[in-house]
């Protein structure tokens, strides 16, 4: 199993993104680009769905963060669903679950993205 | 090949390469738990090894990766202890800085939260530098409860 493989697909206005395996200071480029392609696609609002995401450090972390006040300029987000344990724990730990909406499954944070969208 | 070694510690010596750091952080993991920790803390302390070690190849060793990172592991009644050695740069004190999460949140930017989940994950991080021998260490602790 490669140690990180990226899916992204679009529902509706909202580009979902599924990182499985870990994403630390050897993997972050890979899930650092992909996140990059979708900003300068015009993809603004982002839902990552870690349910198959083991591990992030804080490399990962910085990637995201890195791009959360462009996406809020074009009045998108990242939105976060899914995630395991330990994965909570280190968003949690960093006060970070009170920057980024985190949801307990897919369907309630693309519910929660569509709002946004109509307005 | 282990008479002549304390049973309840051992050294690993890694490459300064990123590719082995899910190996170090695996084994930091399963050390937690023979330590006696459970999931939950074997996990804390796996992704404070992560940390460590990567400040050490990407920021003591600059990512060359022709350097040795030295990774002992200490068992203890009251503790797991993990002393991680290089020969590069040092950290200096004004590097210890912890970024304030209430502000790292206002003003979000990429880099400064590695240290902050060492030090919110471990009981003890404590950096040392040896002059004489050109050493530093970095000693990550988790008491057992």
């Amino acid at each position: 199993m490669a140690d990180l493989s990226i899916v992204v697909r679009q529902v509706g206005e909202v580009a979902v993104l599924l990182p499985a395996g870990f994403i630390n200071a050897h993997t972050v480029l890979g899930f650092e680009e992909a996140l990059e392609k979708l900003v300068q696609d015009g993809h603004y609002t982002i839902l990552l769905n870690c349910k198959d995401l083991s591990y992030i450090s804080s490399a990962g972390l910085g990637a995201i963060m890195g791009l959360i006040e462009t996406v809020r300029e074009h009045d998108g987000d990242i939105l976060l669903s899914n995630l395991q344990d330990n994965v909570f724990t280190i968003f949690d730990t960093l006060g970070f679950t009170q920057l980024y909406r985190v949801f307990g499954d897919e369907n309630q944070a693309l519910a929660a993205a569509a709002p946004e969208q109509k307005g | 090949m282990v008479s002549e070694v304390d049973q309840a510690q051992f050294r690993l010596i890694i490459p300064s390469q990123t590719r082995y750091l899910n190996l170090v952080t695996g084994l930091a993991k399963r050390a937690s738990l023979v330590a006696g920790l459970d999931d939950a803390t074997a996990a804390k302390v796996s992704i404070a090894v992560d940390e460590a070690v990567t400040n050490v190849i990407l920021h003591a060793y600059h990512g060359e990766g022709e350097h040795s990172v030295e990774l002992e592991l200490r068992f203890t009644e009251a503790a797991l202890e993990i002393h991680i050695w290089h020969s590069g740069q040092g950290i200096r004190g004004d590097q210890l800085v912890l970024p304030d999460p209430k502000e790292y949140i206002k003003h979000p930017r990429k880099g400064g939260l590695g240290l902050l989940l060492m030090s919110r994950f471990m009981d003890e991080v404590k950096f040392k530098s040896d002059e004489a021998s050109g050493r530093n260490e970095c000693c990550l602790i988790k008491k057992i409860s």
